[in-house]
């Protein structure tokens, strides 16, 4: 099996007020989206800095895509695209002049390529960037992210200022990303940011990981209003016992309940009558996610 | 093309700012150079015999009855060397410092750009900009030395001025670009630019006026910029040698402590 995209082993950084990283380990597979998440303060910003070498780490190891940032940087970051929350350049230029600039950094980039990924954001590259909006500006960053196909792309709380067409468009071209065997890591500090795209999200809160887990399992394991119609009434109790079912309260022939993890049992048991209508909310992962974070305060504060 | 690497982008980005240092200095100098005909009339050698020595001393005006010691003292002993003085440590202390702490260092640094190689090229073109500068005013005052008659001043004591005032702004520009590469912080670097310079300044006209402070005068850039006499005597090389070895120390420093530290977010 080829080597981690992102590979990190008690990774420590202190700097001043700020405790920074206490012992980071993170494994980031080649091909994956990753969600990495954690409340603004937790750390995320430190890691994805240390990853691109803007800052030397106090203990530990770091490798992305095989080498060590601080001494196989520059051939590293040839590799990687990196797009900021808050996309900061000099407004004084055009949005085409910034790209052009920038993909000479890298050796050079087809104008046709920013032309294409322009189009398809919808933005005015011959603009002072100045004069952009902040939904468009953060088009330029994320032009410049993409316009290189790098193997590793690095965004940090991307889609934040996006306007909801931007962040479909954006999220598509993580998908095809993925689409095409690169590797996503992108921090965010809600749920709903990534759970449209991650594989799997891990979970920083003061300076370590706290936990890992699959989109798919967390969706399992995520709470669920179930509402189902029947031809005919149906009793409460025949529902109430099921494995994962509670709340259950039945009116004529709606029934209401909330399911935790697999919809298996509750789904059996609905078969033996004749079902109309079924309706299933998207768990919310939000929630789930805070969950963590309450047990996590409840054990330090028990501590 | 000018958006190639970060020596031409930051040369195109200077673009304007170096456009109007260089119409400003050169217009300063014409001014003053243009004065030199008035200046020898017998009543204004009176007038300035009334100033005291001392004062005029401060002032660099040494000796103002012929051309060089004219241009010596009015043009290139006071206004030009801080005009240049200030334009340096502006171009040094926004080329790593002045980025830094406006966001936007992260962005190319994040590219694959070596932290030396930026800073370095970073700081070529600053040093562009100041040769520029100096040259251009150079040849404005060849131009001007006919009508304006500058008598007993040839090509090469311009030629030599113009290296002096070259290597001096490039060290004030290294100290700014050092101060900020090494710190990160926009004001430190325009306050250890703005303090050398006032405090090398009066190292060189104040201090060696008070008995037991001569020395003072020898470790003052303003010394090595304007001592012996460039304009008359041409290149001085210890003054020339003691700049440009300044320079590279503390481009080099800057460099050095710039690769080693964590930048600020």
């Amino acid at each position: 099996m080829a080597e981690p995209a992102i590979h990190t082993e008690g990774l420590v950084k202190t700097y001043g007020r700020n405790r920074g990283l206490t012992g980071l380990d993170l494994r980031v597979e080649r091909g994956e989206v990753y969600g990495f998440l954690g409340p603004n303060g937790a750390g995320k910003s430190t890691t994805i800095r240390l990853l691109l070498d803007l800052i030397r780490p106090t203990a530990g190891r770091i490798s992305v895509l095989g080498a060590e940032p601080r001494r196989d940087g520059v051939a590293l970051r040839r590799r990687i695209g990196y797009l900021a929350g808050d996309f900061v350049v000099d407004g004084r230029q055009t949005a085409r002049e910034l790209l052009t600039y920038l993909g000479n950094l890298r050796g050079g980039v087809p104008r046709a390529r920013i032309d294409e990924l322009a189009a398809r954001l919808d933005l005015d590259l011959d603009r002072r960037i100045r004069g952009l909006s902040k939904g468009n500006r953060q088009k330029v960053g994320v032009v410049q992210a993409f316009m290189h196909d790098p193997e590793l792309l690095i965004l940090d709380e991307p889609t934040s200022g996006l306007d909801p067409f931007l962040q479909h468009e954006f999220l598509a071209m993580v998908r095809e990303a993925r689409a095409d065997g690169r590797t996503v890591f992108m921090s965010s500090h809600v749920m709903s940011e990534v759970q449209q795209t991650a594989d799997r999200v891990g979970i920083i809160r003061d300076g370590r990981l706290v936990t890992v887990a699959r989109v798919e399992e967390l969706r399992e394991r995520a709470v669920r209003k179930v509402e189902i119609t029947f031809a005919e009434p149906v009793g409460q109790a025949e529902f109430a016992a099921l494995p994962g079912v509670s709340e259950v309260s039945v009116t004529g022939t709606v029934l209401r309940c909330r399911l935790d993890g697999r919809a298996d049992a509750l789904v059996k048991a609905a078969a033996g009558h004749t079902v109309v209508g079924l309706l299933s909310e998207e768990p919310d992962l939000e929630e789930l996610f805070f969950g963590y974070y309450s047990r996590e305060e409840a054990t330090s504060a028990a501590a | 093309m000018l958006l190639r690497d970060p020596f031409t982008k930051s040369l195109h980005d200077a673009r304007r700012s170096l456009l109007g240092w260089t119409v400003a200095i050169v217009a300063v100098g014409a001014m003053y150079a243009s004065f030199w005909p008035t200046m020898q009339s017998p009543e204004m050698t009176k007038a300035m015999q009334a100033y005291p020595e001392g004062l005029l001393e401060a002032f660099n005006y040494s000796d103002l009855t012929s051309a060089a010691g004219y241009l010596g003292s009015a043009v290139y002993g006071l206004l030009i060397p801080l005009l240049v003085a200030v334009f340096a440590i502006a171009a040094g202390t926004r080329a790593v410092a002045g980025d830094e702490e406006a966001g936007t260092l992260d962005l190319v640094l994040a590219h694959p750009v070596g932290r030396t190689r930026l800073a370095l090229l970073r700081f070529a073109a600053v040093a562009v900009g100041i040769v520029t500068v100096a040259v251009l005013l150079g040849l404005a005052m060849v131009a001007l030395s006919g009508p304006a008659g500058f008598d007993g001043i040839g090509v090469g004591g311009f030629a030599a001025m113009t290296l002096h005032l070259a290597l001096f702004g490039l060290a004030f520009a290294a100290l700014a670009f050092a101060v900020g590469a090494a710190t990160g912080r926009r004001a430190v670097a325009l306050a250890a630019g703005a303090g050398v310079a006032v405090v090398g300044y009066l190292a060189n006209s104040v201090f060696p006026q008070v008995e037991g402070l001569t020395w003072a005068r020898e470790i003052s850039p303003f010394h090595w910029y304007l001592g012996g006499s460039p304009l008359v005597d041409g290149v001085q090389p210890v003054g020339a040698l003691l700049l440009l070895g300044t320079t590279a120390l503390l481009v080099a420093a800057g460099t050095a402590a710039f690769t080693r530290r964590d930048l600020a977010v």
